[in-house]
């Protein structure tokens, strides 16, 4: 069985759709994924969460994603990560130190996220993924 | 080729083509053939990995005009 681990950092729509592509095509394929929200990425799993756009640098480029969403030929993130979760491969994680940082509890979090991690915890579900990213 | 069931993904980017695949195969009995029509120019090397990958059979990949027309044979 492989395994992919990402560690997820931005809540940008650049950053959090390919994460979630890679999350949910790993287990659509028969493969593991586990993912770590940490920092700002964390933000993303809060409850009714909307991405607030893309990274400062591609500003210019946001109209080319919207459109996209707009017309349907990319889609959700959030329906790309529930289609992933429906093959029971993926689990989610929330950073417990940016969930204090926020003075967030897990009731504030997205019904998806599987539990709230540390470091040792992550690095002991990611320690035999074949592909391991840090997205951000 | 004939198919049992068309799963249309025109204009859908990845990983939209090989989501609706999947779902539809999911469903499908052992045996059954699906083709998946695609625009998307990674569908045919996406549909090739993720075959070989589930167990299911990567049987033809054809293209007319724009439309790629990827049969899938569903495994048991």
């Amino acid at each position: 069985m492989s395994k992919i681990a990402l560690i997820v950092a931005s809540e940008k729509m650049d950053k959090l759709f390919p994460a979630v592509t890679l999350a949910t095509t790993a287990a659509i394929s028969g493969w593991d994924a586990e993912m770590f929200f940490t920092f700002w990425g964390l933000l993303a799993l809060k409850k009714g969460y909307e991405p607030s756009g893309v990274s400062f640098d591609y500003k210019a480029y946001e109209g080319k994603l919207t459109d996209a969403l707009a017309n349907g030929s990319i889609p959700d993130w959030k329906t790309v990560l529930e289609q992933g979760r429906a093959t029971g491969r993926i689990r989610i994680y929330a950073c417990s130190t940016t969930l204090g940082m926020f003075g967030l509890k897990q009731e504030d979090l997205d019904s998806f996220v599987d539990g709230i991690a540390g470091a040792a915890t992550f690095l002991s579900k990611a320690k035999d993924a074949n592909v391991s990213l840090f997205i951000s | 080729m004939m198919a049992d069931i068309t799963v249309d993904a025109k204009f859908k980017s990845c990983p939209g083509p090989l989501i609706a695949l999947a779902d539809t195969v999911s469903r499908a009995q052992p045996g059954q053939v699906v083709k998946l029509l695609a625009t998307d120019p990674a569908a045919p090397s996406d549909v090739k990995e993720w075959a070989l990958s589930v167990g299911h059979t990567l049987l033809a990949t054809e293209k007319s005009g724009d439309v790629y027309e990827i049969y899938v044979g569903v495994s048991g």
